[in-house]
């Protein structure tokens, strides 16, 4: 936190009074600003440092006032920065010009809760569908969701054989081959080049912020776990953290090392899956079918470990729900090998396959100013020379003690992002195994109060496609006052758009194959 | 559909996975099976199209590569006795060209942006891919001196893919992007444009458009066993000519797929613009020079072939 | 890639032949509950805190048992966890598909017996 203590004071010098600093029990540090003096702190720590990005930006119903944060990512963790508006007058100036990437975030705000924001380029509805009535803020406290009735909308955009000029209209979605989740992605082509890219996103959202606070602590472990399938286990280890954080709790060494495998074993199957599913998109069918093959191992593991192949409900406030028995670490490690030796089978296909090569490389480029302005997240900024990773930069669980490389690649192009992730897979095999090797005896689990006292918290993991981001506010009863989620691919889905334009509409897939979509997580 | 059954096995084997497997014997039926359901379903035809090609253009492609088939000497003489004549190998060609560009008529009747992308891809990939596949087919031309399918047939004493190999390899590779199979299927390339040419079709007409197409694969890899690899000469052990002459073609027809089936998995699909440019940067100047090579050997083999 | 490809032409398929083979999944798998009506002491703390809401109270001989719609359950197994008397547990079984809802419905009575049943002849039939 060092260059956090140089910062807060030379925003303090320079801005004076108009920001006030609050550090929370835990030591955070949280700004309280007037609406549109943000902007001046916000412009002042991107100066400060260039890997400044926005995190999320979260809106809560204070009662008779919205409160919106700020939470910004600087280096060395989160600083949130917290304005408040009347409901009546919710209005608020984008940090688009200073962000780009924080277009998507105040679109959500704006759909979710009704905060408008001056200057934002595309102010539209988001992830609720077009029927939802206008004016009807879900997220609201007055507002129940299961009552809200349904309206036609005033218009259906057409989608067809539209001609635009010279530009045709291809519709990416949302039931497409190429998605593995439905999304809307409309195209405007001329000949072979893409021109604009739209998304249209929030067909898969299910309200789960809201449902989040209709729920205890100990049921919305569950919830959030299903946002999505293959980071089950990253969802329910961040939210248990932010719990944890509130409550002040300490969880036993050995559950940090468990809930650190867990997680490493939930990278491989993401990591795996995403290298086949790449070589589907690019029609390599035969990788694509070996890779899923080998990705059976981890599964297998899964279940062992858990009771069940993909979602594992492992994970509880306090520690893990399941111990490690010795039989498990032998197995474990036995597949941990065999693991190894396939992996460098692929690693020389990637490196090595013309046809691959032509289809990944120096396609999607991403520049290393784009990732750093659009706040991309993940193997994303990783592969574009950008080395942000939440376990090196504010270490969770076990992987402060635990040794691993961090993997940048430079060329910020498709292939680029899927060797970063090839890479992780074997570091990840290296962290299961050293976890395995010194795990700690004693307790796996704690009780965990069920009321929680008034507090918020905020915590990060690095799921397999970037950081996640959870903000928990309790009100100290059992049931949560707000949820916030900011998943990884929602925060790299206008990277996508910024890579596809003046590209070849053949490389769509391939392009879009390799930022690693789940749409589950980014419409939650 | 034999064909289609032994290639998904072999794709299946490939990638460690099983294939068809419950239809008949050792899956055997599937590809019937397959047919079958698609004449049973139902045929929906979108109000936009151009109706008389998007109804037509099926069944024709599929009878026009039917009937290139009775040029082919299967068993010493053509399926239709007598019909072979010379100068029957650039008629065939021709068959093959009028029904691809049948199939990407049925692409572009079809009034969907999908199938426009896939049609366009069709008409360019196999228009660039005619010419050397057009140069590599007369190579056996010139060793035989002759046109004719039958003739060429007839005089390969020593199978051609002995004697011009470079030929049969460049052809193979040719007859691939011919025949729309990885890494050169662009036109149906799933994962980008649902099913390229065939994403409007339903029920019959995509019966018959999948049969022309695996037709069209059998028939390629006829072409190539008729042209290099000697037709139906074998070995006779006993009983008829013609019986074992066939058995011979079937048998090399299989080899022939199986190494394009093998072809086809090992490669990631090439983008349209890189399809083009290995054509013209790659093939055509390659099929060129085969040819010159094989006119220059001509001289000496053909005394000893005739 | 060219000689893996060529030398998986004559290896075994990796395919498992389920289900004409049964698949037995592995210890501690989460499949369908089984309920000791024994021990029950009807708290009720299941009910409160299964997260999908799939267990009702409902009354079995002047007491109250849980009662679970499997059609709601996620396997979650929290209730096994909350419940003081250890009635509830895991058993093998994941084949659950059926064609009528009533039979997902878990009455607390018969279950002791109506698991050993199930479990016991649990062989698929090849073609089904």
């Amino acid at each position: 936190m060092s260059s956090d203590q140089e910062l807060i004071p030379m925003l303090q010098a320079k801005l004076g009074g108009s920001i006030i600093v609050q550090a929370d029990k835990l030591g955070k540090i949280s700004l309280h600003v007037e609406a549109d003096a943000h902007l001046d702190v916000l412009r002042l720590m991107k100066a400060a440092d260039e890997k400044t990005a926005v995190s999320a930006i979260t809106s809560v119903d204070l009662g008779d006032k919205l409160g919106v944060l700020y939470h910004m990512r600087t280096s060395h963790g989160i600083i949130t920065v917290k304005t408040e508006l009347s409901k009546e007058n919710a209005e608020i100036a984008s940090i688009t010009n200073i962000l780009p990437g924080a277009s998507f975030h105040e679109r959500e705000v704006f759909d979710l809760l009704g905060v408008s924001f001056r200057g934002h380029p595309n102010l539209k509805r988001l992830v609720l569908p077009e029927t939802w009535p206008e004016g009807v803020y879900p997220l609201r406290k007055d507002v129940n969701a299961a009552s809200v009735q349904q309206v036609s909308p005033s218009e259906w955009s057409q989608t067809g054989n539209e001609e635009d000029g010279n530009l045709v209209k291809v519709v990416i979605g949302p039931q497409h081959p190429a998605l593995l989740e439905p999304e809307k992605f409309t195209l405007k082509v001329e000949g072979e080049t893409v021109c604009d890219v739209e998304p249209r996103i929030g067909y898969v959202h299910r309200g789960i912020e809201k449902a989040a606070e209709g729920r205890t602590y100990l049921q919305d472990v569950y919830l959030v776990e299903r946002i999505c399938g293959i980071c089950n286990s990253c969802h329910a280890v961040c939210f248990c953290e932010a719990v944890e954080k509130i409550l002040n709790l300490e969880v036993p060494p050995r559950a940090k090392y468990i809930r650190t495998i867990l997680l490493e074993l939930n990278r491989l199957h993401s990591h795996m899956l995403l290298l086949g599913h790449a070589g589907l998109e690019i029609g390599y069918e035969t990788l694509f079918q070996y890779m899923w093959r080998d990705r059976e191992t981890v599964m297998d593991l899964t279940e062992m470990l858990t009771g069940n192949r993909v979602i594992a409900s492992a994970i509880a406030v306090g520690g893990v729900r399941r111990d490690i028995r010795e039989s498990d670490v032998l197995t474990i490690k036995k597949s941990m090998v065999g693991l190894r030796a396939k992996m460098e089978f692929y690693k020389q296909l990637y490196h090595d396959d013309p046809t691959l090569k032509m289809r990944t490389q120096h396609v999607g480029t991403l520049s290393r100013k784009d990732a750093l302005d659009l706040c991309v997240v993940g193997p994303v900024a990783r592969g574009s020379d950008v080395d942000i990773d939440v376990r090196k930069d504010e270490p969770y669980e076990a992987y402060g003690e635990i040794p691993f490389k961090l993997i940048t690649y430079t060329s910020g192009d498709s292939w680029a992002r899927l060797m970063v992730r090839l890479d992780e897979i074997n570091e990840s095999i290296g962290i299961i195994e050293y976890a395995l090797d010194n795990l700690p005896v004693g307790a796996y689990r704690v009780r965990a109060p069920r009321i929680v006292p008034s507090g918020e918290a905020v915590n990060r993991v690095e799921a397999p496609r970037g950081e996640l981001f959870y903000y928990v506010k309790s009100n100290g009863t059992a049931y949560p006052e707000r949820v916030k989620v900011r998943t990884p691919t929602f925060a790299n889905i206008p990277a996508f758009v910024k890579t596809a334009v003046g590209e070849n509409v053949a490389d769509v897939p391939a392009n879009f194959v390799s930022l690693d979509p789940c749409f589950s997580c980014t419409d939650r | 559909m034999l064909c289609d059954w032994f290639e998904r096995k072999i794709e299946a084997r490939i990638q460690n996975r099983v294939g068809p497997k419950f239809t008949g014997p050792s899956g055997i039926l599937q590809p019937l099976a397959d047919f079958v359901k698609l004449l049973a379903k139902e045929d929906i035809v979108p109000v936009d199209t151009k109706q008389l090609i998007f109804n037509v253009a099926p069944v024709t492609a599929f009878t026009i590569i039917l009937f290139a088939f009775c040029f082919l000497p299967i068993d010493g003489s053509t399926v239709i006795p007598g019909a072979s004549f010379q100068g029957d190998l650039i008629f065939v060609m021709a068959l093959i060209t009028v029904a691809n560009f049948l199939l990407f008529l049925s692409g572009w009747a079809s009034v969907n942006p999908y199938s426009m992308l896939g049609a366009a891809r069709v008409l360019t990939q196999f228009l660039g891919y005619d010419l050397p596949l057009l140069f590599l087919a007369l190579c056996p031309a010139f060793l035989t001196g002759s046109l004719s399918l039958t003739e060429i047939v007839a005089h390969q004493t020593i199978p051609f893919v002995v004697l011009i190999p470079w030929a049969f390899v460049l052809f193979i590779i040719t007859m691939q992007a011919e025949l729309e199979k990885d890494p050169f299927d662009v036109p149906h390339a799933e994962s980008e444009i649902v099913a390229g040419y065939e994403t409007e079709y339903s029920g019959r007409k995509l019966a018959f458009l999948k049969l022309a197409r695996d037709t069209q694969i059998v028939f390629g890899a006829a072409l190539v066993t008729v042209l290099f690899l000697g037709g139906s000469s074998g070995p006779v052990f006993f009983g008829a000519n013609a019986v074992w002459g066939t058995l011979w073609f079937l048998l090399k027809l299989i080899v022939v797929i199986a190494i394009s089936e093998y072809i086809t998995c090992l490669f990631a699909r090439l983008r349209i613009d890189q399809v083009v440019s290995t054509n013209w940067r790659w093939i055509l100047p390659l099929s060129l020079l085969s040819l010159a090579s094989t006119m220059a050997l001509a001289f000496w083999v053909y005394p000893a072939v005739m | 890639m060219i000689s893996k490809a060529f030398a998986h032409l004559f290896k075994k398929a990796d395919t498992e032949k389920y289900p004409l083979a049964p698949r037995v999944p592995a210890e501690g798998f989460r499949g369908k509950q089984v309920f000791d009506i024994n021990l029950c002491i009807s708290c009720g703390l299941c009910s409160r805190d299964c997260p999908a809401k799939a267990i009702e109270m409902v009354e079995v001989a002047g007491k109250r048992h849980p009662m679970f719609y499997l059609d709601r359950c996620i396997f979650c197994y929290q209730c096994a966890e909350s419940c003081p008397r250890k009635a509830i547990s895991s058993t093998a079984i994941y084949e659950l598909a059926t064609t009528s809802k009533a039979s997902l419905v878990l009455k607390p009575t018969s279950e002791l017996k109506e698991a050993r049943e199930t479990s016991a002849t649990q062989q698929p039939k090849p073609g089904a």
